[in-house]
């Protein structure tokens, strides 16, 4: 027996001296990914990770084109037909939302990893070079308050629909998530705080950012995007000055392209486009493509356009030029989202025309220029006759022409108070869900009316 | 393994035997009545007394006896005794027939070996002839219906590609479900690496006829000792061993074909005209046009020469008329429609072959087994084929008389043609949604499809046929060489070093002809996987007997396993034409990238086994493990085990029973965990997330360094039985698994940025039974029956998530797996079909709301329906839960009988209990909805007033019922003729002379009936794309299993 425990002994030994040397061997580090704490002690990381929140607004759920996409699906309004196999958007466009639709559920998910990362980036900004800290603040302003403004306008009854500081958007997050400890389970915030939010985010963007930024958002980007919100609140004074303010910093720097095609299908931003999301074909995604192309362009041609949009162009409209029957199929389509490669528009230099010449038009002013001028800058490049005295109904109607399929259409409808598709403007249908993952996580989010 | 093991233990058992024989000497050889091969290690024993001999390497023998009167007893493990009177004869050849009790069959277990009456855990062994022959490509699929409590259960009728296995049921939600795979010690790498969202399947590169058992390790004692990845069982495959002897080769080829068990009916060409004629009309009336004409009687009948009317020219109608003009290509849909039966063209011809070589031999020091195999199995669907070839080598060289080398290795090449993942328009069943108006090509001979040659909305498999390419292959090496020193009598120390080497390449091209390729000029891929997982191990085994009734088997050791996966991908578009399809040509490399992740483990265990008098049996077991999985608070983690048994049949008072020749209870406790999860979720990450070609960093996920083991607690009672001489042996087992601390992705509010943490939270349990029943119905000469039985009821339940929270909802408008707390897992959640408001044809749902009362009727938004509240709007009925998509009951049971040179084999199983959901049934059963074929049951739809049906009115583009509901919900019960087997075994006096030892010829049916209620293609079901521990019983253009019929011989020489 004796030699037994020494057999064994030894055995054990040489295990323990063989095993020893592995021990450390569990500790093993990822290749492919940096430890958070690498982040929040950095000010370069810090920058990347502002980038990082651009990659997200990127999303295919978020402004590479399903938001923009769900515009034209909510309002319809017998311009288009949904008529692809995907069950998410077609929900959307028959407003027979389910409350795990996955496409509403993926914006909200990713609306809100862009808000925590520009929270982070807001939180940790002493660390980032002095030089570019304005620069780098003000982004982070812009990409929370774009973000926020979209939340309040899918999640929230319109503005337009008065109540805003009763009806619920969505949860006002202003502090960034570090750890597990940081999570909260907040309420959702009235209408009115969130467009608030937005407000106050973008015009500290505009104050802290230049007019040139490379592709990234600068001061007329966050002008354009604060005349969006004023319009959508009908505060007419604020939506004319700031898409005066706009045009006063896009002067010199940006301008209409020659020709309305010209816009439209770009591989690098147009000197038309304010703010748009890069795509190429290493990087990025383009959605309104998806949906909207010929399946012969790499699109899956869901969505048609009906003869009867068409009809609202007058006869000799340049802009008629951009629809094309579909090559394989008998149907019509829109050529403004023909190349899967090609930027996506955000917004473009002709909104804040229109948006001026609108709340000029309302309020019987002329900041910057008059209605008419404005209005007839963007019919003449259409070959369209100039309209001397343009009415506000004639102002609008060229917004919805100008800026068809692009994702604007439902929301103008309802600050309109317009019935869209038999549904009343602020009908609980044309209202997304809270998705029923944040209903089941956090008890204290209230649904909105008509899902359960 | 199996006889050098049993030869030392005899030698073992003979040493305080001695000899003190005189008179004369008889000699002879002892062989197997199976293969006529001689039999080392006999044991022979002159009765009465302790005297007594073994045989020799080639199993002869000589032993002294005192007379004529003596009696020789002869004994091996795994054959039946025999005793002879000696007589005068001084020469006595024995044959011993093969043992078909199993209860003396020596089964492997963790780190070692046991016999199975000395059980105190629960083992299922699968015998490796048992998987002999099959004609499946991969070792679960062979195993299906043979073991108690194991579930398996193919994705699909794709080749070589998913399945799963669950012993008894699910314990996790988050991590995996599937079990822990061994193969001759060496833990491999059994985990999907495709890079589609159709699994692919490590274990189909195995060679299963190279197995020569498979042991699934059940309950807690028998797999505790694999610790932190044992909850979900543990799956033992031990190769085959070489034997002493001439060299025996086995020569095996089988070659057949495979059929869809099913087809499903949908619409012709005329009901398709009339069923979207009619949803376009209904659209046209709803919308007021052609009012003069429509009878009020039946609003859907549409009156003849409506093509005249003056609303004809921008109504529906018309638009559904233009439709089916543009769906019949070059042919007239109203005189001669194409009529295509589109399902058919998703299947080809398929064939399959199997070659199969193997030898053994050696010496005194030196013993081999060495195969080599080549096989080659069609799917059932076009363009998908896999074959294999391998080869093993399984080396035994005694270097000293107490020292062994072993060496396995195994090499594969798979090759997997695959087609697209379920979900795709371009994977073949998707065809069945193309119209039966459409012709398959043109006049000219071009394939139709949706943009080249349009004449369908859906782009068409049969394009993709031609002009892609979509190739798995898998270079895979498993090794594990081994060195036994054995100092003293039963006392071992051994030293193994074995690894799983998979290279995979995954390349796939799609030419500028399909779909994914016309915008961008073809568009190819090629994604490189490499993992090498290797593993150590350090172990000591002693095993004794005392004071002649104690007999202990103590073992312990260590191991560290690591395994680093790398991965490259490459795609590229543009190519010059069709020709050169490799990324080489492409003018534009759109995506590239690299990664490498790992993760290790570093165990401790240690079991003992006691037995006192050869009844009372005691095991206790314990594993300490370590993994850099988990958090820096909880890296390590023990999982101890214990089991007792009594062998009441060695008892005095059942000594002398007649009826009862074997009788064991036994129970056991222990605990197991699980790891199977990413390999760095306790760590707080930033991953890159390049924009606008600058570089940039996004949250992964919250560090939790808490995050640690999921861990099983499994009780196990049991009793194991044989009567009538173990003619009929049986066992019987409670168990109950509970499972806490689960590795579960706790949902947190997406507001924080993060959509969950993976955390340790939630329970689950599963509760069962089981039973195993095998008999010898009849056995003698020339004829032998034998029957098996083999069945498992669980009852699984989630019972506990995070604190607050109740259920997580299937996250999908289009499928119904929720997890409930008080549900099983994955339990079907959703709106409750209520069928057709007579009135309208409006499809309806029970509200199931009790906020919802009589006081809401209305007549159309809420009405009575069969008694109860039904809603027109999908959306003010409340989910509710539909039903369990995993069977609680599932058998398996098989018969043998041999006959002089036939035998026949036959193994049922099936499944109980289960729902499945067909998610098709949105685009296939769904009113008109889009231009989809239909299913043939959506004829009976609802036409007119007063009409009872449960087929809503045909709206076109409206979805009037088609939402994921209880109404796509079937049982999923299933019973199926899984295996049978017909074989002719020549005479041996015949193939003697042609130089053979055996030579047999058989055919092999697969799946050959199936009896089920699902009124889909099959009911062994779970769609590739979506499948997941949660998402279970799920059809969506699931291909059916194949029906598959092959004939063979194999021959022994």
């Amino acid at each position: 027996m004796k030699r037994i425990y020494r057999l064994t002994n030894t055995a054990l030994l040489a295990g323990a001296l063989f095993l020893g040397a592995c021990s450390d061997k569990l500790d093993l580090v990822p290749t492919d990914a940096l430890p958070a704490d690498d982040i929040y002690t950095s000010g370069e990381k810090i920058e990347q990770a502002l980038n990082g929140a651009y990659n997200s607004l990127s999303f295919g759920s978020m402004f590479g084109g399903d938001l923009q996409r769900d515009g034209e699906l909510l309002g319809s309004n017998g311009a288009l037909v949904f008529s692809g196999t995907y069950n998410d958007p077609a929900e959307i466009w028959r407003k027979e939302i389910t409350t795990e639709n996955v496409d509403v559920t993926n914006r909200w998910i990713r609306s809100y990893d862009i808000i925590n990362i520009t929270n982070i980036v807001l939180d940790r900004l002493e660390l980032v070079n002095a030089a570019r800290r304005d620069n780098v603040e003000g982004q982070a302003y812009f990409l929370r308050g774009l973000t926020y403004f979209e939340l309040a306008r899918f999640w929230g009854q319109p503005y337009s629909a008065g109540n805003s500081t009763t009806n619920l958007a969505v949860p006002l997050i202003l502090d960034p998530v570090y750890i597990l400890e940081d999570v909260t389970y907040p309420e959702r915030a009235s209408v009115e705080a969130v467009y608030q939010q937005a407000i106050a985010d973008l015009k500290k963007a505009e104050s802290l950012l230049d007019p040139v930024n490379g592709i990234y958002a600068n001061s007329v980007a966050a002008a354009a995007v604060l005349s969006r919100i004023y319009l959508q609140m009908e505060n007419w004074e604020e939506a004319r000055d700031a898409a005066n303010r706009g045009l006063e910093l896009a002067n010199g720097r940006y301008s209409l392209m020659g020709s309305y095609g010209d816009a439209f299908n770009r591989t690098t931003n147009s000197a038309e486009d304010i703010f748009s999301i890069q795509v190429s074909t290493q990087d990025g995604t383009n959605n309104m493509q998806l949906y909207f192309a010929a399946t012969t362009f790499g699109g899956r041609g869901d969505i048609e356009v009906l003869a009867a949009h068409l009809s609202d162009y007058e006869a000799d409209d340049e802009r008629l030029e951009l629809f094309y029957v579909d090559p394989a199929i008998n149907k019509l389509r829109t050529g403004k989202w023909e190349n899967q490669f090609a930027n996506v528009t955000v917004i473009r230099l002709a909104e804040l025309y229109l948006t001026r010449a609108e709340a000029n038009a309302r309020l019987g002013t002329a900041i910057g220029a008059t209605p008419a001028e404005d209005l007839n800058r963007i019919r003449s490049r259409v070959g369209l006759a100039s309209i001397d005295n343009p009415t506000v109904g004639q102002i609008v109607q060229e917004r919805f022409l100008e800026l068809a399929l692009e994702g604007q259409r439902v929301h103008d409808l309802k600050r309109l108070k317009m019935e869209i598709d038999g549904f009343d403007y602020n009908a609980p249908e044309l209202v997304f869900p809270i998705p029923q993952r944040e209903i089941n996580t956090n008890t204290n989010l209230r649904q909105n009316e008509g899902y359960f | 393994m199996k006889k050098a093991l049993l030869i030392s233990m005899l030698f073992l058992f003979l040493m305080p035997l001695g000899s003190q024989a005189q008179g004369r000497a008889v000699t002879g050889t002892v062989r197997s009545a199976e293969d006529g091969l001689g039999l080392p290690g006999v044991n022979i024993r002159l009765a009465g007394t302790t005297s007594g001999t073994v045989t020799d390497m080639d199993g002869n023998y000589r032993i002294e006896v005192p007379g004529p009167d003596a009696v020789l007893q002869f004994s091996f493990i795994g054959y039946v005794d025999q005793q002879v009177k000696v007589g005068t004869r001084t020469s006595i050849d024995i044959r011993l027939e093969l043992d078909i009790d199993q209860l003396s069959e020596v089964v492997v277990v963790g780190y070692g070996t046991q016999l199975k009456e000395d059980l105190t855990g629960n083992i299922a062994r699968v015998g490796g002839e048992q998987l002999q022959n099959v004609p499946v490509p991969s070792l679960e699929q062979a195993i299906q219906g043979r073991a108690a409590g194991v579930f398996v259960n193919s994705l699909n009728g794709k080749v070589g590609q998913g399945v799963t296995m669950r012993i008894r049921g699910s314990s996790s939600l988050n991590a995996s479900n599937e079990p822990l795979y061994v193969v001759d010690g060496v833990p491999i790498t059994s985990q999907s690496q495709s890079s589609s969202d159709a699994p692919t399947n490590p274990l189909a590169d195995i060679n299963f006829n190279d197995i020569e058992s498979v042991e699934i390790l059940k309950d807690a004692s028998a797999a505790a000792i694999y610790g932190s990845r044992a909850s979900n069982g543990v799956v033992l495959i031990t190769t085959k061993k070489g034997k002493s002897g001439d060299t025996r080769f086995n020569l095996n080829y089988q070659y057949g074909y495979s059929r869809p068990t099913n087809n499903r009916e949908f619409l012709n060409a005329q009901q398709y005209i009339e069923l979207l004629s009619e949803a376009a009309w209904y659209r046209d009336v709803a919308s007021g046009y052609f009012d003069d004409v429509v009878d009020p009687a039946n609003p859907s009948r549409i009156p003849a020469s409506v093509e005249n009317h003056p609303d004809y020219a921008d109504s529906w109608l018309e638009y559904m008329h233009d439709t089916f003009g543009f769906l019949a290509g070059h042919t007239d849909w109203r005189t001669n429609p194409a009529n295509t039966n589109w399902e058919k063209q998703a299947y080809q011809d398929a064939r399959m072959q199997e070659f199969n070589l193997s030898a053994t031999g050696g010496g005194d020091k030196t013993r081999y087994y060495a195969s080599g195999s080549y096989s080659d199995q069609d799917g059932i669907l076009i363009g998908n084929n896999f074959s294999r070839i391998s080869g093993r080598l399984n080396l035994d060289h005694d270097l000293k008389s107490n020292l062994l080398f072993s060496a396995n290795v195994g090499i594969s090449r798979s090759l997997n043609r695959r087609v697209s993942e379920d979900n795709q328009f371009s994977t073949p069943m998707q065809l069945v949604a193309q119209s039966p108006l459409t012709p398959l090509a043109d006049p000219e001979g071009n394939l139709y499809d949706d943009a080249l040659n349009p004449s369908m909305f859906y782009y068409p498999a049969t394009k993709e046929l031609h002009n892609s390419r979509f190739l798995s292959s898998v270079w895979r090496n498993m090794a594990n060489t081994s060195l036994t020193y054995e100092p003293l009598k039963g006392f071992k120390i051994i030293g193994e070093y074995g690894f799983d080497l998979l290279t995979q390449n995954e390349d796939r091209y799609q030419n500028a002809n399909t779909q994914t390729g016309r915008a961008v000029g073809g568009y190819g891929r090629s994604r490189w996987v490499r993992i090498f997982n290797y593993s150590t191990r350090l172990l000591t085994n002693y095993s004794t007997t005392f004071a002649e009734a104690h007999n202990l088997d103590l073992t312990a050791g260590m191991e560290y396993q690591r395994s680093d996966r790398d991965q490259t991908f490459v795609a590229g578009q543009n190519f010059p034409g069709t020709e050169l399809t490799r990324l080489v040509s492409a003018t534009e490399i759109v995506e590239a990238n690299a990664t490498l992740t790992n993760f290790s483990f570093l165990s401790y265990f240690t079991r003992a086994n006691y037995k006192f008098r050869n009844r009372y049996l005691l095991g206790v077991s314990a594993r300490l493990d370590g993994s850099s999985r988990f958090g820096v608070n909880n890296r390590y983690g023990l999982f101890p085990a214990a089991s007792a048994g009594w062998i009441l049949s060695e008892e005095g008072f059942l000594q002398n029973s007649r009826a009862l020749s074997f009788l064991k209870i036994r129970a056991s406790y222990g605990i197991t965990g699980n790891a199977e999860i990413g390999n760095f979720e306790h760590l707080g990450l930033f991953g890159g997330t390049p924009y606008a070609m600058n570089p940039g960093l996004s949250p992964n996920q919250l560090a939790n360094p808490d995050l640690s083991w999921e861990t099983t607690a499994q009780f196990d009672v049991g009793i194991d039985f044989g009567l009538f001489k173990d003619r009929i042996t049986g066992e019987l087992d409670f168990y109950n698994k509970a499972t806490t601390d689960l590795l579960f992705f706790r949902p947190l509010p997406a507001t924080s940025g993060y959509t969950g943490i993976t955390e340790n939270a939630g329970s689950m349990l599963n509760r069962g039974v089981e039973l195993v029943l095998n008999s010898v119905l009849i056995n003698r000469s020339g004829l032998q029956l034998k029957a098996g039985v083999n069945m498992a009821y669980n009852h699984n339940e989630v019972t506990g998530l995070n604190e607050g929270q109740t259920i997580i909802d299937p996250g999908s408008s289009r499928w119904l797996n929720a997890v409930i707390v008080g549900q099983p897992i994955g339990v079907f959640y959703g709106q409750e079909y209520a069928g057709v408001n007579p009135n309208n044809g409006d499809a309806l749902w029970f509200v199931n709301n009790p906020d919802i009362g009589e006081e809401s009727l209305d007549g159309v938004r809420y009405l009575m329906h069969g008694g109860r509240i039904a809603t027109s709007n999908f959306n003010n009925a409340s989910k509710v839960v539909l039903g369990n998509p995993t069977p609680n009951f599932i058998y398996g049971f098989n018969t043998n009988l041999t006959f002089g040179g036939f035998d026949l084999g036959l193994l049922f199983q099936g499944v109980e209990g289960n729902k499945i959901f067909n998610g098709a049934g949105t685009f296939m059963s769904a009113s008109g909805r889009y231009e989809d074929n239909q299913t043939l049951d959506q004829l009976a739809r609802w036409q007119k007033p007063g009409d009872i049906t449960d087929v809503p009115q045909a709206r076109l583009y409206r979805n009037n019922g088609a939402q994921a509901s209880s109404r796509f919900l079937y049982d999923g019960s299933y019973l199926r003729l899984k295996n049978l087997s017909l074989g002719y075994t020549l005479p041996r006096n015949l193939i003697e002379s042609w130089g053979f030892s055996s030579f047999r010829i058989y055919a092999v049916g697969q799946n050959l009936l199936t009896f089920t209620n699902y009124p889909g293609w099959d009911p062994e079901v779970n769609t590739d794309y979506r499948a997941s521990n949660i998402n279970l019983g799920n059809d969506f253009y699931a291909a059916p299993q194949p029906r598959t019929i092959v004939f063979g011989a194999r021959i022994g020489f």
